[in-house]
């Protein structure tokens, strides 16, 4: 065997485009965060097994299984309801480690796919994302219609997304995430920066390494013996 | 005392007049020359101030026309607004908001406005009446294209486009309420503060700059202060109730399903250059649970001789020109009427001192108040008068009118203030079908029933009173927020005092003299819908084809109901009998780059790129857009020549030692669940759960007509789960085929699809060194030996934290392997490759070579399966299976798609060596006619194979495969080629498959 060395990093979606991230500026209106490293896996119910799934959930990791377009969290873990049957589960860390530790854990009541390097995530905070949002989105984000722990899969700019929302930040004001197709991430952040802009668009200064700690650790290609990794799995068990 | 200021440069204005704001004085351009106004003046209105009457010409016959409205509904005063790439055709003066160093252009005359010779269109007058297009210019049919057609295109339309690119900005936005408000007149205004101190969500769009409607242009009083002086403070409140929002500048122009309206703001139309980063125009999509329409009304002209003179204008516009912008459009004012309404106008200019002539009304009993107040104040009344001409060269100098007893009467004048009474905007009332009603009370259209969560009032209404808007308003605001949920209180509706409202229905005179027009903008007169009426053209919607009327800009904002009311008259039918015709969106011209918004350019439509893009592009990459993706189309080097060079070598690097090439966009869809493989089964024409964990199969589905839909491999990675790859231009809709199929055609299997074409970067490493290159890449997490992972096997395992999946499947037709990892690792994943690889001379390829090893391999792709062909005509037809039913297996069966003579899939090769075809060449026997009826198929993929040193195709030829080894032609009439080629089988290199079993 040769003995060439190559390091495997990670690339954020975002990673390489020209003007990421968006420097930072005073009294911005919106503040974007790269969201790159979650464990991403969609979660769909086996026929009949959404109770059996929700009391598994409950069980053994102590979440709640959403009922509609809603999303539940706890600890490091979160459930968002995309459609009938099906979830978008996130977890903090755990990148595409995550789905294969959930999909043992759901084995017979849902089906699950790691979607962990499927889409681009990112975080939208400030005293102008919902004016910015509004601008791509066709949803009614006023706070009675669409309250934190709402979720929408809708269309911005022709563009597939998963939108939800956070708890509101230490001023009260709104935060969202948006899910969109990794392939897209370059026309969405042009399409977000270009709504955005009137507003002031910033980036909160640690995703300017674009990258997320727990990935900075792979092995160099040696050929010969490769460590393999267990995938763990990121949940947090209840005791 | 006011008088008229002859301050030098604007004559016209009068001081302390008015709304707008003299602190801010402003100067513009007309056709070059320098003009001033203020901060608060349209274009119209700075214009009428400066004395200017012409403004443009006329659409068929070039006549010299002005202002005629004060808003909207303007049909004359079109004009060109700025220069270079900003210009803009066709704005309405009367809207266009004055900024410093506007530039503004009449249009539509040549070589200038005053000294225009298109005007000799007139004495072609009787060539140009109704439906001269279908007549006039017939004969001879060869001189339509050469002379009719040019001739008519220069010498019409409105407007020039600028030929450069657009360098703003347009943009969408979505909003929700309970309660949209379309109108901010005094009827607007109630319904949103009703509505808005409930706590009710609000939106009320108005097109104005300044919301109030008619209290801007008239002078009432609400509860001790002006009525201009209302609005302001209701607009103040509204700003602070924080679920309200006023769009001002902006026009409602769509009514669509659900209560979803389409609005266009004008956000820095007044601006000579938008802010940094402000869009020019913001198109709104409003979604309301509630709607008001409070558009107000449109006054009617009448139609008589000469009406379309400059000076001749609506009398609420001269109202508005006094009361709001301080002008006085005239110096000699006379007024025609057949309502009430003009008597208000008059008195509204004495009070400013501006002189009124006479006041003619056709009816001979106006309100005896009305014309006590006017002879009090010296001013000649004529009751039961008609005008029947007007006199003047570039604009009004005189009118004539005539008497009840026939006396004609001439009277100097340069304005002549018109009122043939109100028309209700009720244009979005139609837009979903109601039809508007015939009101004899009103002399006017109003809205028809059947309208849900709608209600329309004040003016909109026919409700022409001041008290009525504000209490209609208020009450419909009201009743939206309780219908949403709110608890609206009382609210105590503002005093105004009374007013005279009277009107008769009154569209022609009969005895005018001289072209009447009923459409300003459009050139009809009321002889072209005489003729419309003598040639047969009688039903409404005929009439509108035939003479253009209502077809301009304006959609007939002041002509519609003339028109119609004399189609009645002439064909002796009420008007309730001829009906109307229906508007459609959009109410108002839309720009294309609103409804574009930042969808321009590349960004049309988005742009998917794969996670080794960048690496792609660092390797001198050039890419080719497949559906959305960018993929790579070759590598081209620093000394290659072309192309084809590039592409042969990445052919032979592959077939002698390895290449690597992205097949991330391929689609591919996780199938999950218990009934996987009997779902697969079905949508399959060939048997997938049969297949065995760790083995992969290349699968074919049919449309339920039976042709071919898509084809790809299926692997199963676990008794439960298998992964699906469709092609890159059917992903998507293979996968709405397969959501049909599993929740309409089999809802009751358990099996669970999801689309993970983003999450997988895939790469085929391809060629006789593939495995040495992946066994080192990977080491020892898998074993690649034959016997362990033979051809067609699949993995799914742990590498270096990943969790990977690994296929071993050949498109090339070599010893292949699909790896697939995470798309994070994408980029790190191919530059491993290439690493490993480097030794072996590893190339990328691109989707040339792939084309090219493919047809050499025989392998069908998206030419071949193109919506037309079976898979018996793909040579597939063995694949399917007689034990299960699939999708498309019975219509598949059909005798014509059965049929023995129709064209199947063959190889052709060049018998000369040189000679080269195309794809989309026809095949002929040889020696046989070019002609349909000897077309024996076509060729669908061409490539010269770097293998056999020769053109190579595949195609679809009659009966073809049992023609191989005969010589037909491939004919090409586009390339001009006609070749000789031998049929053979598709397979044209290693046919035994020994390659891919390395």
């Amino acid at each position: 065997m040769a003995d060439h060395s190559v390091t495997l990093m990670p690339r954020a979606p975002f990673a390489d485009l020209p003007d990421w991230p968006p420097m930072p500026v005073a009294g911005c209106g919106v503040v974007v965060e790269d969201r790159d490293g979650l464990g991403i896996a969609t979660v769909q119910a086996r026929k009949d097994r959404v109770s059996d799934l929700a009391r598994r959930l409950r069980e053994r990791f102590s979440i709640e299984l959403p009922v509609g377009a809603v999303r539940t969290t706890s600890g490091n873990v979160a459930l968002a309801g995309i459609g009938p049957g099906a979830w978008l589960a996130t977890c903090e860390s755990g990148a595409n480690g995550f789905a294969h530790g959930l999909k043992e854990g759901l084995a017979g009541l849902a089906s699950v796919s790691d979607q962990s390097g499927g889409y681009a995530v990112l975080r939208l905070s400030g005293p102008n994302v919902r004016d910015t949002l509004y601008k791509l989105v066709p949803v009614d984000l006023h706070p009675r219609i669409f309250p934190v722990g709402g979720v929408a899969v809708t269309v911005a700019a022709h563009m597939g997304v998963t939108l939800w929302r956070l708890r509101d930040d230490a001023n009260d004001l709104p935060v969202f995430e948006m899910a969109v197709y990794r392939s897209f991430a370059a026309d969405f952040w042009q399409t977000l920066r270009t709504s955005a802009s009137a507003f002031g668009v910033a980036a909160v200064c640690r995703i300017v390494t674009g990258r997320a700690e727990h990935d900075s650790r792979l092995d160099t290609l040696t050929g010969k013996d490769d460590p393999v990794s267990p995938c763990s799995l990121s949940l947090q068990e209840s005791s | 005392m006011n008088s008229p200021s002859m301050s030098g440069s604007q004559p016209n204005r009068l001081a302390d007049v008015g709304l707008i704001d003299r602190s801010q004085p402003l100067t513009f351009r007309f056709d070059g020359r320098r003009y001033a106004g203020y901060a608060g003046d349209t274009l119209a209105s700075a214009l009428l101030a400066s004395g200017v009457k012409l403004i443009g010409r006329s659409f068929k016959y070039h006549r010299p026309r002005g202002v005629v409205c004060a808003g909207a509904d303007e049909p004359n005063a079109l004009v060109e607004l700025r220069a270079g790439s900003r210009l803009e055709p066709n704005t309405r003066a009367t809207l266009a908001e004055l900024f410093d160093g506007l530039e503004a252009c009449s249009q539509h005359r040549w070589p200038s406005l005053s000294f225009d010779l298109g005007a000799l269109n007139s004495m072609l007058a009787p060539l140009l009446v109704a439906g001269f297009y279908y007549k006039t210019f017939m004969w001879p049919a060869s001189m339509w294209e050469r002379f009719y057609e040019p001739m008519i295109r220069r010498a019409a339309g409105l407007g020039h486009a600028s030929t450069e690119a657009d360098p703003d900005l347009y943009e969408k936005e979505h909003a929700f309420c309970d309660l949209l408000v379309i109108g901010g007149g005094p009827a607007g205004l109630s319904a949103a503060l009703a509505a808005g101190r409930s706590g009710a969500r609000v939106i009320l769009c108005d097109d104005d700059f300044m919301p109030g409607g008619r209290l801007n242009g008239d002078r009432r009083e609400i509860d001790g202060m002006s009525g201009s002086a209302w609005a302001r403070a209701v607009e103040t409140e509204l700003a602070a109730l924080p679920e309200v929002r006023v769009l001002r500048r902006t026009s409602v122009f769509g009514v669509y399903d659900d209560c979803t309206f389409g609005a266009l703001e004008r956000v820095a139309d007044h601006m000579r250059v938008p802010a940094p980063h402000q869009p020019r125009q913001r198109l709104w999509k409003i979604v309301a649970r509630r709607m008001v329409l409070a558009a107000g009304a449109t006054e009617r002209p009448i139609v008589f001789g000469g009406n379309d003179r400059p000076g001749v204008m609506m009398s609420s516009a001269v109202r508005t020109y006094l009361n709001r912008f301080g002008v006085a459009a005239g110096s000699r004012i006379v007024l025609f009427t057949a309502t009430d309404d003009a008597w208000t106008t008059a008195i509204d200019l004495l009070d400013r001192n501006v002189a009124v002539e006479a006041i003619i009304d056709a009816r001979s009993n106006a309100p005896a108040s009305l014309v006590e107040a006017a002879k009090h104040r010296g001013v000649q009344v004529l009751l039961g008068t008609q005008v029947v001409a007007t006199h003047g060269a570039r604009s009004l100098r005189h009118v004539t009118v005539r008497s009840g007893e026939g006396r004609l009467i001439r009277l100097r004048a340069d304005v002549l203030a018109v009122s043939g009474g109100w028309n209700p905007n009720i244009g979005l009332s139609s837009h979903l079908g109601a039809r508007p009603l015939w009101s004899e009370r009103l002399c006017a259209f109003v809205a028809g029933a059947g309208m849900h969560r709608f209600t329309v009032v004040g003016a909109a209404n026919g409700s022409f009173r001041l008290s009525d808007a504000l209490q209609e308003g208020a009450a419909a605001g009201a009743e939206a927020a309780e219908s949403t949920g709110h608890r609206a209180a009382a609210m105590t509706i503002p005093k105004v005092a009374g007013e005279s409202s009277g009107v008769t229905a009154f569209w022609h005179v009969a005895e005018s003299k001289g072209k009447a027009f009923v459409d300003f903008q459009n050139d009809v007169t009321y002889d072209d819908i005489a003729i419309a009426v003598r040639e047969g053209f009688s039903s409404v919607e005929l009439l509108k084809r035939y003479t253009t009327l209502g077809m301009g800009t304006d959609q007939g904002r002041t002509s519609n109901v003339n028109g119609l009311a004399i189609l009645a008259r002439l064909t002796g039918r009420e008007i309730s009998e001829t009906g109307t015709t229906t508007a459609r969106p959009p109410l108002a011209p839309v720009s294309i780059g609103a409804f574009a918004g930042h969808h321009r350019g590349k960004m049309f439509k988005p742009t998917r790129r794969t996670a080794s893009h960048v690496w792609a592009q660092e390797c001198g990459a050039t890419f080719v857009e497949a559906s959305q993706w960018l993929r790579a189309r070759w590598f081209a080097t620093d000394t290659e020549q072309s192309w084809f060079e590039t592409v042969a070598r990445e052919v032979t690097t592959v077939r002698s030692s390895v290449g690597v090439c992205d097949v991330s966009t391929l689609g591919k869809i996780d199938v999950q669940g218990p009934d996987a493989g009997v779902f697969l089964d079905k949508v399959y024409v060939n048997t997938f759960s049969t297949l065995p964990v760790g083995k992969t199969r290349y699968g074919l589905m049919l449309r339920e007509d039976g042709f071919v839909l898509d084809d790809g491999t299926s692997a199963r990675l676990a008794a439960d789960h298998y992964v699906m790859s469709t092609t890159t231009a059917n992903a998507g809709r293979v996968m709405q085929h397969l959501e049909y199929a599993r929740q309409v055609l089999w809802p009751d299997l358990d099996v669970q699809i999801v689309s993970v074409t983003e999450q997988w970067a895939q790469y085929a490493v391809a060629g006789p060194n593939s495995r040495r290159l992946l066994q080192r890449l990977l080491g020892n997490v898998i074993a690649l030996a034959d016997v362990a992972f033979p051809y067609l096997a699949c993995a799914q395992f742990c590498w270096r934290d990943m969790i990977v999946r690994l296929f071993r499947v050949s498109f090339s037709g070599e010893l292949a392997y699909e790896l697939a990892v995470p798309a994070r690792y994408g980029d790190a994943v191919i530059r491993a490759i290439m690493t490993a690889g480097a030794d072996l001379g590893i190339v990328p390829y691109g989707t040339e070579a792939i084309g090219v090893m493919r047809i050499e391999k025989g392998h069908v792709a998206g030419n071949e399966i193109n919506g037309m062909t079976t898979a018996a005509d793909l040579g597939l037809g063995r694949m399917m299976s007689n034990k299960k039913d699939f999708i498309g297996r019975v219509l598949a069966a059909r005798e014509g798609l059965a049929h023995p003579r129709r064209a199947t899939l063959v190889g052709v090769k060049a018998i000369d060596k040189e000679a080269r075809f195309f794809s989309g060449a026809h095949f002929l026997a040889r020696g046989a006619d070019v002609s349909l009826a000897n077309d024996q198929g076509y060729l669908t993929s061409v490539a010269f194979s770097p293998m056999l040193g020769v053109w190579i195709g595949l195609g679809l030829l009659q009966g073809g495969s049992q023609r191989w080894g005969e010589r037909i032609r491939a004919y090409d009439p586009i390339h001009g080629s006609d070749v000789e080629v031998e049929v053979v089988s598709p397979a044209f290199f290693d046919p035994e498959g020994e390659r891919l079993r390395g």
